[in-house]
């Protein structure tokens, strides 16, 4: 997922990426790995984020192989520290990269 | 109490099962009783049993509850930090563009949307309060000569190092930008006719005395000016054209000098 996000209806954006996660982690075995480049994020986008992190993080308890890259442009340092915030609660690989 | 229950139980137990008193109406009567009051007994206890078990389930339920609340609740006060943090960083970046779209990227003085902006507001402010102000127009001389003769490298560097000598020879509220190409627009607010020449003389002096270094040659710079003062209730493209005429009269005379709008024909 890369960009900005602040949609008119979170849960249409968002509803269909949760259920794909959920159901993905739930009846898959394979590993799963989220590449982020995300720029803004309203309020509600930052909620989306935070359940599907969540999902990995109980994925990761479950012994699941999950991971995240979250990509930020060196010149936008502020992305990086709000990167860290989502990383904050998870145990799961979580990276947060230069480009 | 415990002791003495049991110990009833069995003196009555004892009396029913003893073939003494049987046919006795009062072990008749006794009999019923006790049959009556275990049967309550019983019910009592499941009654209890019952209440007890909604009690156990409704303190779990409770507790769930408490648990998730207090989970939604982090998850907001995370969600709200972090949307907080979004915030700021658009506001600073907001201002970062702010800062950038009225100002020259080369040598970072104010560009020309800025000064038309400032120049319709000292306007304004000028008809309100009735205190004019002085508006030049400052060309550098022979600047497509500088640009041919070392390159464009050489014309930036004149540039850069003029608006710094202009900035550090003008006064703290002076406004200095630059209108286009190696032309600077310099406005003096609430300034009359005398003090604004006395300014743009100094900046025109501090121009030629400082020669700009370009690599290991220093490269001698002039500039010319157009002074025009605000006339009240006109427009500030008025002064700006009269600003202009006086400056084509100080390249023609020359060039390194100063002509105000007065020497106008």
């Amino acid at each position: 997922m890369q960009g900005d996000s602040y949609p008119e209806n979170p849960f249409e954006l968002f509803g269909p990426v949760i259920r794909w996660v959920e159901e993905y982690l739930e009846r898959d075995t394979r590993p799963l790995a989220l590449e982020l480049e995300l720029l803004y994020l309203n309020t509600s986008s930052i909620r989306a984020m935070m359940e599907i992190f969540d999902l990995l993080e109980s994925a990761h308890g479950r012994g699941r192989a999950v991971g995240v890259n979250w990509y930020y442009d060196r010149n936008n340092e502020r992305v990086a520290e709000l990167a860290e915030e989502f990383k904050e609660d998870c145990t799961f690989p979580f990276a947060i990269l230069a480009r | 109490m415990r002791k003495d229950h049991a110990d009833l139980e069995a003196r009555i137990e004892a009396l029913l099962g003893d073939a003494a008193y049987s046919g006795h109406p009062l072990r008749e009567a006794l009999d019923s009783l006790w049959q009556y009051t275990s049967q309550q007994l019983t019910r009592l206890e499941r009654v209890s049993h019952v209440s007890d078990e909604f009690q156990a389930m409704a303190r779990e339920r409770e507790l769930g509850l408490i648990e998730r609340y207090d989970r939604q609740v982090g998850r907001m006060s995370r969600a709200a930090r972090i949307s907080d943090l979004y915030q700021k960083m658009l506001q600073d970046l907001n201002r970062t563009l702010r800062e950038a779209s009225y100002r020259d990227p080369l040598t970072g003085l104010f560009n020309r949307r800025l000064l038309m902006d400032r120049l319709k507001e000292e306007s304004l402010r000028a008809q309100r309060s009735g205190h004019g102000y002085v508006l030049a127009l400052l060309d550098l001389d022979d600047f497509k000569g500088v640009n041919d003769a070392h390159g464009h490298d050489a014309g930036d560097r004149v540039l850069v190092e003029t608006a710094g000598i202009m900035r550090g020879a003008m006064r703290d509220y002076d406004l200095c930008g630059r209108w286009g190409g190696e032309e600077f627009l310099v406005l003096l607010p609430d300034t009359r006719y005398a003090e604004g020449y006395e300014v743009l003389a100094r900046v025109l002096a501090a121009i030629r005395q400082h020669p700009v270094r370009y690599g290991d040659r220093f490269l001698s710079v002039t500039a010319s000016v157009g002074l025009a003062v605000y006339a009240n209730g006109e427009n500030y493209t008025d002064t700006l054209k009269r600003a202009d005429r006086a400056l084509y009269v100080a390249k023609r005379q020359g060039r390194d000098r100063l002509v105000d709008e007065s020497e106008l024909s």
